[in-house]
C-alpha cells in the first residue's frame, strides 16, 4: 500500500495538509502523536528521550536503548499500518525510517517565519518576541531530535521528493495538487517494495523484542533482517546474557535463521562481487580480528551506467536502482529465488565469516554511492567502509576512477573512515614497508633521544641561557624539536602496537 | 650546574628517568581511557620526584603540545575535530594560558626569595586540589545517584540552567551541530587555558565543557579539545620556553611512556563498560588530589605559614608519592587488566553463532 510521509515544521500547516490529503485520497492519516502515545503505552521512554535531547544530554547507554527501541516501533507500527492500507503520515521525518522502500512520498511543508509567529502569538498569547524564540527554540529541538535519531540534517531539501510552501497557497490545493504526484509510477507500490515493507517489519519487530527484554535490551550494535535472515551484533561484555537473543527471537514470525555475533565495532565492506579466495578477504578478517569487529557485506550490483550525482532512477526490489527513464517508472521485481539465493561466491565468503566468527550480515543492492548511503544507517557505529571492487563491467581507467569517487563521495557524508580495498594493506596491516618504516622512525626516535641526553648539558644551558634574543631562538627550536620528536616516536609506538595486533 | 632552568636544575639519574617514563606511561593509559587528562598524575608525580612544580608544569604542557597534535590529526581523520568551535575557544585560551603563566612567574619570584620553592608549589597543589576535588566528588556523586535512579546519566544541572540563558550573539557550529552563545564560549575557553596553564590539565575543563555545556557529542569534544590542545600547547611552551622553565628531558621522557600507553587507554574503553570507566577515573582522580593535599604541609611550612618538625617532611613525601603511584598504577593496572583480558579473549572466542530451525548452531 502506498506510503506518504509528511514532515512539519511548527504551526507550518503540516497538519492540516496531512488530513486533508488523506481525506481526499481515501488514506488513513496517523500523527506523530498517536504513535508517541502508543509508543508511550508499550513502555517506551519517549518523553524522556525527548527531554534529553531537547536539553542536549548526552546519549547514556540507557538513553541509546530507548532511542532505538522507539525507532523500531516507529518502523514496526508504519510498516505495520503500510501492509494492509494506504496511509498518510505526518510528523518529522518518519521516511528515515523506512530505509530502502522507495514509493514512499515524502513531503516537506514550510510556511512564512513572520505568519508562524503570528500563528503562535494567537494560539499561546504570547509576545512577538517570545513567539519568535519559541519557534527558534522548536525549530532547534527538531532539529537536534532528527540528528539524535537519524544523524542526518532535517532541513535538507535533499531528504525530501517535494517541499511545499503554505504561505502563498491553500491546504486545499496544495493536497489536490499532491494528489496527483501521488498518482505518479515511482510511487506506486509494488511486489518489490511490499516486499522490502516486510522486511523492515521484521527487523523492526526484532529490535522491538530485543529491547523489550531484560536481557538482550542492552545489545549496543545493530540488527537487521534479510529474506528472514537476521543478524544481530552485541558487545563482548554482553556474551552471557547474549546467550539469550535466540531465545528472544525465536517466536517471532518470519524469522528463518539468526546470526549472532560478538562485536565491538563493525567493519562495512562494499563489493560487486565476493570471492572466498581473495586477498581482501584475508586481510578484512585480519583487521577484524584485530579491532574486535563484524563485517557487514553489500553486495553492491552495477545499476544501470549512471555516475553517482547523474542519475534518473529509482530502488528495486533490494534496494537497488533500476532505470526508470526507460519503463515509465514502472518498477521490475527481481526474482523471488534470486533475492532468496544469492551467488555462490556470497554464500562462501559468508560462511568465512561465520567461521572466522565475524559474519556480520549481508546485504544486496544495486546502483552507486548515493544509493548505497541512502541505505546506510547513519547511526551504525562503523569503524571503516572498505570499497572494494566495484563497476567491474567498464574499463580498468573508468572502474579506477569511478571506485575513487564512491570513497570520496562516502568520505564527504560519513563520519567514518572510507578506503579503496587496495589501500588496506598499506593503512591498516603489516608488511615489509612497514616494517622498513618502524625500524626508520625508531632509529630517527634513538638518534634524536641520544643526542640529547648525551648533551644535557649543552641542550639545557642553551634553553635556559639570559637574553631575550637568545631565548626567542631557544624557544623556537623548542616548537620544532618537540613536534618533530612526537611525530617520529608516535609513529614508530603506532608501527609496533600494529605489529602485535593491538590497535 | 646552578643556571640551568632558573637554578632549578635536577639531575637525572637512570632509576629516576625510568621512573618518568612510567608516570608518561601511566599518564597516557589514564588519558587514554579518560579522554582528557592524564596530567593530573604527570604533574604531582614529577613533583614528588623533586623536580621543581613550575618546571614540571611547562615541560609537561610542552609534552601535551606534541602528544595533542599525534591525537588531533587521527581524530580530524574521523571527522571528529570542529575548528570553528575550537578557534573560539582558542581566544580567550590563549590569554587564560598567559595568564596562568605570568601568575607562575609572580610565584616563582616568590620562590627565590623563599629560596625553597614551596610558594609556587603551593599556589599549584591549592588549584590541583580544589578543581580536581570537585570534578571527583561530582563524578562520585552521579555514579551514587545514577545507581539510585538505575540511569547512568550525568548530572544536568549546569546544562538546565545554562540551557535557559540566551545571550546573543550566538554562534552556529556546522561540524559539532550546536549552537553556543559566543560569551559562554569565551569563558570556558578562559578556564581551560588558565587551568592548562597552571596544573597542565585543561582537558578536564575544555571537554565536559563542550559535552555538558554546549552539548556536542563526546567524539567530537573530545577530537576539538585535543584539536585545541595542541595550539594551547604550544601556546604553553612558547610562554614557558621564553621564562626558560622548560626541561626538554622530562617532555622527551614523558613521551616514550604517553604516546604508548595513550593507545592502550583508548583501547580500553571499547571493552569497559561506562559506569566502571567513570568510577575508575574518579577514584583515580581523588586518590590524586588527597595525594597533594597531603604534601601542601610542607610547602606551608617552607613558607613559615605552618610549624612542625621538619623532619616530617620526608614522610609527608613519601605518603603522598604512595598514594599518588597507588592511585595511578592501581588504576592503570584495573584498565591494562580489563586491555590484556580483551586482548587474549578476542582470540579464543569464536563470536558468530548461526540459528535456524533446520540447521545445529554452527562455530
Amino acid at each position: 500500500m502506498q506510503i506518504v510521509c509528511i514532515s512539519r515544521g511548527t504551526f507550518a500547516g503540516g497538519k492540516n495538509l496531512a488530513e486533508q490529503l488523506a481525506s481526499q485520497l481515501g488514506y488513513d492519516c496517523l500523527s506523530r502523536e498517536e504513535l508517541m502515545d502508543a509508543a508511550t503505552g508499550a513502555g517506551i521512554a519517549v518523553g524522556k528521550l525527548e527531554m534529553a535531547v531537547a536539553h542536549r544530554r548526552p546519549m547514556s547507554e540507557q538513553l541509546d536503548r530507548e532511542r532505538r527501541r522507539y525507532t523500531s516501533f516507529v518502523t514496526s507500527t508504519i510498516c505495520e499500518r503500510a501492509l494492509t492500507q494506504s496511509l498518510v503520515y505526518h510528523g518529522r521525518t518518519a521516511h528515515l525510517s523506512l530505509p530502502g522502500v522507495t514509493n514512499v512520498l515524502r513531503i516537506r511543508t514550510i510556511q512564512n517565519p513572520e505568519r508562524r509567529v503570528e500563528w503562535v502569538m494567537q494560539r499561546l498569547h504570547l509576545s512577538r518576541e517570545k513567539a519568535r524564540r519559541y519557534n527558534e527554540q522548536v525549530d532547534e529541538d527538531r532539529r537536534r531530535w532528527v540528528r539524535t535519531l537519524y544523524n542526518i540534517d532535517w532541513e535538507d531539501p535533499a531528504h525530501y521528493d517535494t517541499v511545499i510552501n503554505l504561505s502563498h497557497m491553500s491546504v486545499e490545493n496544495a493536497a489536490s495538487s499532491l494528489v496527483s504526484m501521488a498518482q505518479l509510477p515511482e510511487f506506486q507500490v509494488t511486489p518489490a517494495t511490499h516486499r522490502v515493507i516486510e522486511e523492515l517489519r521484521l527487523a523492526s519487530r526484532c529490535g522491538l523484542a530485543r529491547g523489550a527484554d531484560p536481557h538482550t535490551g542492552e545489545r549496543s550494535v545493530t540488527g537487521k533482517a534479510d529474506c528472514g535472515r537476521g543478524s544481530v551484533t552485541y558487545l563482548p561484555r554482553q556474551q552471557q546474557k547474549a546467550r539469550s537473543i535466540p531465545d528472544v527471537l525465536h517466536e517471532i514470525d518470519g524469522v528463518r535463521e539468526l546470526l549472532c555475533t560478538m562485536a565491538t565495532t563493525s567493519l562495512l565492506w562494499v563489493q560487486q562481487c565476493f570471492d572466498p579466495k581473495c586477498a581482501s578477504l584475508a586481510q578484512i578478517l585480519e583487521i577484524a580480528g584485530k579491532w574486535n569487529a563484524a563485517v557487514e557485506l553489500v553486495q553492491l550490483e552495477e545499476g544501470p551506467g549512471k555516475p553517482p550525482g547523474e542519475v534518473e532512477m529509482d530502488v528495486d526490489s533490494r534496494g537497488g536502482l533500476q532505470d526508470v527513464t526507460k519503463n515509465g517508472g514502472i518498477l521490475d521485481d527481481g526474482s523471488q529465488e534470486d533475492v532468496e539465493c544469492p551467488d555462490e561466491d556470497l554464500k562462501h565468503t559468508r560462511a568465512r565469516l561465520i567461521a572466522a566468527g565475524r559474519a556480520g550480515g549481508v546485504r544486496i543492492m544495486s546502483g552507486d554511492a548515493r544509493t548505497l548511503l541512502e541505505s546506510l544507517d547513519r547511526t551504525a557505529p562503523y569503524s571503516l567502509i572498505v570499497v572494494g571492487d566495484v563497476f567491474m563491467s567498464k574499463v580498468d581507467s573508468v572502474r579506477k576512477r569511478l571506485s575513487r569517487e564512491m570513497v570520496s563521495y562516502l568520505s564527504d557524508h560519513l563520519r567514518v573512515p572510507v578506503i579503496g580495498a587496495d589501500e588496506l594493506k598499506t593503512q591498516y596491516l603489516f608488511g615489509p614497508a612497514q616494517w622498513l618504516r618502524l625500524l626508520a622512525y625508531g632509529a630517527i626516535a634513538a638518534l634524536m633521544f641520544g643526542l640529547v641526553f648525551t648533551h644535557q648539558t649543552e641542550v639545557l644551558t642553551f634553553m635556559s641561557q639570559e637574553g631575550t634574543g637568545h631565548r626567542i631562538l631557544s624557544t623556537a627550536a623548542l616548537l620544532a624539536f618537540v613536534p618533530a620528536f612526537a611525530y617520529v616516536y608516535g609513529n614508530f609506538g603506532r608501527y609496533l602496537l600494529r605489529l602485535f595486533r593491538f590497535e | 650546574m646552578p643556571e640551568f632552568l632558573l637554578g632549578s636544575f635536577h639531575d637525572l639519574n637512570l632509576i629516576e628517568m625510568a621512573q618518568i617514563i612510567m608516570l608518561g606511561f601511566i599518564g597516557g593509559v589514564l588519558s587514554g581511557f579518560i579522554g582528557s587528562g592524564g596530567a593530573f598524575f604527570m604533574t604531582p608525580g614529577m613533583m614528588n620526584l623533586g623536580i621543581p612544580g613550575n618546571i614540571a608544569v611547562a615541560s609537561n604542557i610542552t609534552h601535551k603540545f606534541g602528544k595533542a597534535m599525534i591525537g588531533a590529526r587521527r581524530h580530524s581523520e574521523m571527522g571528529h575535530v570542529d575548528t570553528k568551535l575550537a578557534t573560539f575557544m582558542l581566544i580567550t585560551a590563549a590569554v587564560g594560558i598567559s595568564l596562568a603563566v605570568w601568575v607562575m612567574k609572580l610565584m616563582g619570584a616568590m620562590d627565590k626569595e623563599g629560596g625553597t620553592g614551596a610558594g609556587a608549589n603551593l599556589y599549584i597543589s591549592v588549584v590541583f586540589v580544589v578543581v580536581l576535588a570537585i570534578v571527583s566528588i561530582s563524578m562520585l556523586r552521579d555514579i551514587m545517584r545514577s545507581r539510585k535512579a538505575e540511569d547512568s546519566r550525568p548530572s544536568q544541572k549546569i546544562v538546565n540552567f545554562l540551557g535557559r540563558l540566551h545571550l546573543p550573539p550566538m554562534i552556529n557550529f556546522s561540524v559539532a551541530d550546536v549552537k553556543v552563545s559566543l560569551w559562554i564560549i569565551l569563558i570556558c575557553g578562559l578556564a581551560t587555558g588558565y587551568l592548562a596553564g597552571t596544573i597542565g590539565v585543561g582537558g578536564f575543563i575544555g571537554v565536559p565543557a563542550m559535552i555538558y555545556v554546549f552539548g556536542v557529542s563526546a567524539q567530537v569534544a573530545a577530537g576539538t579539545e585535543l584539536f585545541l590542545a595542541q595550539f594551547m600547547g604550544a601556546w604553553g611552551a612558547l610562554n614557558y620556553g621564553l621564562q626558560g622553565m622548560v626541561d626538554l628531558r622530562l617532555t622527551m621522557l614523558l613521551f616514550l611512556g604517553s604516546l604508548v600507553g595513550i593507545h592502550l587507554g583508548a583501547y580500553g574503553t571499547k571493552v569497559v563498560r561506562e559506569v566502571i570507566i567513570r568510577l575508575v577515573t574518579s577514584c583515580i582522580i581523588l586518590l590524586c588530589v588527597v595525594s597533594r593535599a597531603i604534601n601542601m604541609p610542607v610547602y606551608l611550612r617552607q613558607l613559615g605559614l605552618l610549624e612542625y618538625n621538619p623532619g616530617l617532611d620526608s614522610r609527608f613525601a613519601m605518603a603522598s608519592k604512595a598514594l599518588l603511584y597507588a592511585s595511578g598504577i592501581g588504576g592503570a593496572s584495573i584498565i591494562m587488566f580489563f586491555v590484556l583480558k580483551a586482548y587474549l579473549h578476542r582470540r579464543q572466542v569464536q563470536a558468530s553463532l548461526l540459528v535456524s530451525p533446520e540447521k545445529a548452531p554452527a562455530t
